[in-house]
């Protein structure tokens, strides 16, 4: 099951069968990705099983007036710091899909939020025994998608590593915006939007949008991935100047990897007319 | 703060020296901030004379200075905002031997646009003519477009000097004949500008230009294009032409938005003011013409290879 490929795709297209990963860098991030994974589940009013170390942890997602036979939040963790044991974690989550199955729901979404694992007796081992228990369990399905988290601040880069490989997919955020022409996704480290295709006049409003969003959300600096960018146009970089205008006091719009001859463009206009952005990172050409 | 900008006459480098120190060392004394643009080898008797004064004196080549009209408009008006709060003292020596006779008109026309960008500077501003070398004609326009005439080391109110905005509209109403037989038609009638940048980008690979070049020119029509759909009125439409080294894209709509002699050429203060959109087109292309007529608004930009 360990994969030296593996596609990206926006949680919101996760399909049965699907056992994707999540390494987020906060709560912000968690909310986002396997929030909406949790919420659109019980929305469209498919079971959601949601695991995680104590029953006492937060599940990203809830919706208001949430019935409470769709969602049920299994607690793994082994008392006294006992070594997780996979099979019977394995076990656990089979009764519950067989659960669901019985009461006739449609399709499973199965969250499990694994950072109290990370450090458990034993090392990393059945947590990847777990893993391989999961994937035999999902891969074949045709009712069941899971998303795996792990707090990525938590973790070992080797251990990370090792989790992330033992997943096909790797889920990322629904995209803000998404058309034939642009599209728009939030990022969290560092935190800003991701831009890619074409900006023009038809989708001012969309990047002002999405710009004030971004603003909204962070403290610091927010960070535009301008790399998949093709055409950025005049209005757009005004745009940009006016939300750096507005971000003042909070931090700047830094734009990172933005390519050679976009960059051109801006410096012909000139820094000194573009106050409060500001380049970073290498550059494409 | 009013701008002084003055013209004087030379012929050799002795004449030269002998108006452009003083000039230099007043803006030393005054405590304004000096620039030193000017030809070789005019350019390095200036720094040797200036030896003992360090780097209190900015220099700057005019054969790298003075490429582009509109960009060097730009990096004085740069040159101006972080000298502030001090004034600036320019010693500024044009190049005139590299341009065709329409780039000529522009540099013209750059000299005349000094008197209204840098207005309430304060900036005193000095431009030697080399009487030796230059035509005729670039003498006589200098005596158009500089409103003090430095002569015989005296300031004389110059009695020939031309409105800017009546300079313009004389230059303006150079446009050339209409587009030729043979130019490409793209109509723009929709919202969605993509097909226009594809089709100005595969003229642009065709006519040679380099990659830069044809991102600059796509981001300009696709500007002026934007504005044509804001502003104007149909049928709007794209012609697009070679001369020579030259790629001419022209749009056109049917409507009258009637451009000033100044627009487009006045530096914004940033991004945010009206008019960056054309002042960047201006800088992104070599040149643009504007006409508005009878028959709609067009706007033409000129690309060499």
């Amino acid at each position: 099951m360990e994969t030296l490929w593996s596609v990206r795709r926006p949680v919101r297209d996760l399909r049965p069968g699907d056992h994707a990963w999540l390494a987020y860098s906060g709560e912000d991030e968690q909310r986002h990705i396997a929030g909406a994974f949790v919420r659109d589940g019980l929305l469209a009013h498919d079971k959601v099983v949601y695991l995680t170390g104590s029953a006492r942890d937060a599940v990203p997602g809830l919706t208001p007036d949430l019935p409470a036979h769709l969602l049920t939040v299994l607690a793994a963790e082994p008392p006294g710091g006992e070594r997780l044991d996979p099979r019977a974690a394995a076990a656990m989550l089979a009764a519950e899909l067989t659960r669901a199955r019985r009461a006739g729901f449609r399709a499973v979404r199965l969250a499990a939020d694994l950072t109290w694992a990370l450090g458990g007796a034993g090392g990393l081992d059945p947590l990847l025994d777990l893993e391989r228990r999961l994937d035999r369990a999902v891969a074949p399905s045709t009712s069941v998608t899971a998303l795996c988290q792990v707090d990525r601040r938590r973790g070992r880069p080797a251990d990370l590593a090792a989790m992330r490989a033992a997943h096909a997919v790797h889920a990322t955020p629904d995209p803000e915006f998404e058309d034939s022409v642009l599209c728009v996704v939030r990022t969290f480290q560092p935190a800003g939007l991701a831009l890619s295709g074409e900006l023009d006049a038809s989708r001012h409003a969309i990047l002002d949008q999405a710009l004030a969003a971004a603003s909204a959300a962070t403290a610091g600096d927010v960070h535009l991935d301008l790399a998949g960018l093709g055409f950025i146009d005049l209005g757009a970089i005004n745009i940009l100047a006016d939300a750096a205008a507005r971000h003042a006091g909070r931090g700047r719009i830094v734009l990172d990897r933005i390519p050679a001859q976009l960059r051109a463009v801006l410096e012909t206009v000139g820094w000194h007319m573009l106050p409060g952005l500001s380049l970073s990172g290498p550059n494409l050409t | 703060m009013t701008l002084e900008h003055r013209a004087f006459m030379y012929s050799g480098p002795e004449d030269f020296l002998a108006v452009t120190v003083p000039f230099l060392e007043s803006g030393l004394e005054s405590g304004q901030a000096v620039v030193a643009v000017a030809r070789e080898p005019n350019l390095t008797a200036l720094r040797d004379t200036f030896a003992g004064h360090g780097t209190a004196i900015e220099y700057f080549d005019s054969a790298a200075f003075y490429r582009h009209p509109v960009r060097t408009l730009r990096d004085y008006q740069a040159i101006v905002k972080r000298s502030e709060p001090r004034s600036v003292c320019a010693l500024a020596e044009p190049v005139w031997g590299r341009w065709d006779e329409r780039q000529t008109l522009e540099w013209i026309r750059y000299e005349s646009l000094i008197n209204v960008v840098f207005a309430g500077s304060g900036a005193r501003a000095l431009c030697p003519y080399d009487t030796a070398t230059l035509p005729d004609d670039v003498l006589a326009e200098a005596r158009r477009t500089h409103p003090l005439l430095l002569t015989d080391g005296r300031d004389l109110i110059n009695g020939r000097y031309v409105d800017p905005a009546v300079f313009g509209a004389g230059c303006d109403r150079a446009w050339r004949a209409g587009r030729p037989e043979g130019a490409e038609y793209l109509p723009i009638d929709g919202a969605d500008l993509h097909a226009l940048r594809s089709f100005v980008a595969e003229r642009a690979a065709e006519h040679g230009l380099g990659r830069q070049p044809a991102q600059n020119l796509v981001t300009a029509v696709n500007e002026v294009a934007a504005n044509a759909l804001q502003h104007g009125v149909p049928p709007r439409g794209l012609w697009t032409w070679r001369d020579g080294d030259d790629l001419l894209c022209e749009v056109g709509d049917n409507g009258f938005w009637r451009p000033g002699p100044f627009t487009g050429f006045i530096p914004p203060d940033s991004a945010l003011q009206q008019g960056f959109g054309l002042w960047t087109v201006r800088l992104l292309v070599d040149l643009v013409e504007l006409k508005a007529g009878w028959d709609g608004t067009f706007v033409r930009l000129h690309t060499r290879r």
